[in-house]
């Protein structure tokens, strides 16, 4: 007993940590069933209403190579059309907010221009928009559109408050060496602003995935994970619905870990890790 | 006379108030002179230094520099600043090459220029270190070479080793007297310390309280390298002292007189 402690008290760390981590999903998992006990406890007729996490993975893996009963197709092509609204929604975003934060954050000619516009259409969520953009757009961009407004003000903001904060002393130095207008701004400001660009991703993809899922609710039979889960959860198919809900939160996790390795390699090219 | 200020007025305009940061004042320094300003703080040295620097526009007057005056769009001066304002993402030698990419200079030129400068304020082991790796004096090279890389006629230093430690500083002082003596630039040297005044200056100009004006012109006259604790070292020095401290003076009279607070409070 006495050599277990002593064994204990000198781990490192890390090593906790990694002992925590795998507590915390067993837990997780432990809840999940329980509650899944629960509901088929209180209700045998109609059965469980939140599957076991097996039946979840096991409705997975099943839907890796069948086309699912309540909308027909694979459920890696309902993950792509997913996939290419958020890199459409987000990449058109991004090529609009930071051109656009950078200039309001520099002249007050543009942030003049620009202010009362976007304080228009701030306070309206992006969700409000998706039946709106369903008509405008139809249903493959219409649910992009919301993905780009969402992604969209993270990014103009984060980018607007960087290129303010620009330390005076570097555009001085700059200009001491010749700099001209385009050169402080390409090479200053831009440079400058960067970390609070990549504050402004970050959030914005994080939105960006709420956005996609309940754009496609609203969009039905446009495809796509919102759509998918809502389908089968309409079908009563729940181990399906959960499979659904799951790979949501892989990809975003995903998609938010790739913009964290981009960063950390910005930042060692940029010499400031 | 590659300086030359001639009845130079600038009034800053802060929230419907006027201050007079200068009025009236002269400057000349000649081709390869080390001169150094000093003043109680607030009498318009940084100022001074940002119009001819073309970062800030006079009132009126007349500021020449080589006889031209001085346009803000393509500057014949370099500047060093106490902040050291060096790019933190860029790496010394990046730093170093900055002035020389905003004017086009091809890559293997610009390279060539930077390593003969950072070797000259002895960094050549440094260059690929960023700003955030270097030490305070580290980085007022790297920011000296800089300025030195675009080869101005004249170098405007305001404070530039201000925030540094002492023995760091009276290294600073040495090396910049090396990099001046190799390089032989004209130096318009802004300082608080007298010391440093006097070990580094040809001359040095004393200003009046706000608004500035140049109140003395010191020749120093001692041959470098000066020993700090020699008599005509000190003499120099306390004769400097003397004038600054008649100008502190006059200032804390007067902002005593001016300040709202104590007029509120009688
Ligand atoms: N941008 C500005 N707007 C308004 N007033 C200014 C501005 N820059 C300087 N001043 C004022 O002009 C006067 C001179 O300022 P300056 O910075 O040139 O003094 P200084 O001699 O460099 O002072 P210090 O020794 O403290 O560095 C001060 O009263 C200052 O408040
Ligand atoms: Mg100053």
């Amino acid at each position: 007993m006495n050599a277990i402690l002593k064994w204990f008290k000198k781990m490192p760390r890390s090593q906790w940590k990694l002992i925590l981590l795998v507590a915390s999903i067993l837990l997780f998992i432990g809840v999940w069933y329980a509650v899944s006990w629960w509901t088929e406890l209180r209700d045998p007729v109609q059965g469980s209403l939140v599957p076991p996490p097996d039946e979840v993975a096991s409705s997975f893996y099943w839907l890796l190579s069948n086309k699912d009963r309540a909308t027909g197709i694979y459920l890696f092509q309902h993950m792509f059309t997913s996939l290419e609204r958020v890199f459409l929604g987000f990449a058109l975003a991004f090529a609009l907010a930071l051109p656009s934060g950078l200039l309001m954050g520099r002249s007050w000619v543009a942030e003049g221009l620009a202010r009362p516009i976007v304080e228009i259409f701030r306070p309206i969520p992006p969700l409000a928009w998706a039946p709106a953009f369903l008509i405008i757009f139809k249903i493959f961009w219409g649910p992009v559109a919301v993905v780009f407004l969402g992604v969209f003000f993270p990014i103009l903001f984060n980018v607007m408050l960087g290129a303010r904060s620009v330390d005076r002393t570097l555009i001085d130095a700059a200009r001491t060496l010749g700099a001209r207008r385009s050169d402080v701004f390409t090479k200053v400001v831009l440079p400058y602003t960067v970390p609070y660009l990549m504050t402004g991703v970050t959030v914005g993809l994080g939105i960006g995935w709420m956005c996609i899922v309940a754009a496609e609710f609203v969009s039905a039979e446009g495809g796509g994970l919102g759509y998918f889960i809502l389908a089968n959860s309409d079908f009563g198919y729940y181990p399906e619905m959960y499979a659904g809900m799951v790979l949501i939160g892989i990809l975003s996790v995903l998609t938010t870990g790739l913009a964290g390795l981009f960063e950390r390699e910005v930042y060692k090219r940029m010499g400031m890790d | 006379m590659i300086i030359s200020v001639k009845d130079l007025r600038k009034v800053f305009t802060k929230e419907r108030r006027e201050v007079v940061a200068l009025d009236g004042f002269d400057l000349e320094v000649l081709e390869s002179e080390f001169v150094c300003l000093l003043g109680p703080s607030g009498c318009g040295k940084t100022t001074v230094l940002r119009i001819i620097a073309g970062l800030e526009s006079k009132t009126s007057g007349q500021v020449l520099v080589h006889g031209k005056e001085v346009a803000s769009s393509r500057p014949r001066v370099g500047m060093v600043f106490q902040e050291f304002a060096l790019f933190p993402w860029r790496s010394s030698k990046k730093n170093v090459e900055f002035g020389l990419e905003v004017r086009h200079v091809p890559r293997d030129g610009r390279s060539k220029v930077a390593d003969k400068y950072l070797d000259l304020v002895g960094l050549s082991g440094f260059a690929e270190a960023h700003p955030h790796e270097l030490s305070g004096g580290m980085k007022q090279r790297v920011a000296i070479a800089r300025a030195l890389a675009n080869e101005p006629e004249v170098l405007l230093m305001d404070e530039p080793f201000g925030s540094l430690d002492a023995q760091t500083r009276n290294l600073m002082q040495r090396e910049l007297l090396r990099i001046w003596a190799a390089t032989r630039k004209t130096v318009l040297f802004v300082t608080h310390s007298v010391d440093e005044a006097v070990f580094l200056a040809d001359r040095i100009v004393v200003m009046t309280a706000r608004p500035g004006k140049e109140r003395e012109s010191i020749e120093v006259l001692l041959p470098r390298p000066r020993d700090r604790t020699s008599p005509e070292f000190i003499a120099v020095r306390s004769r400097v002292l003397s004038e600054l401290d008649e100008e502190f003076e006059k200032a804390r009279a007067r902002e005593l007189s001016h300040s709202p607070e104590v007029k509120n409070n009688a």
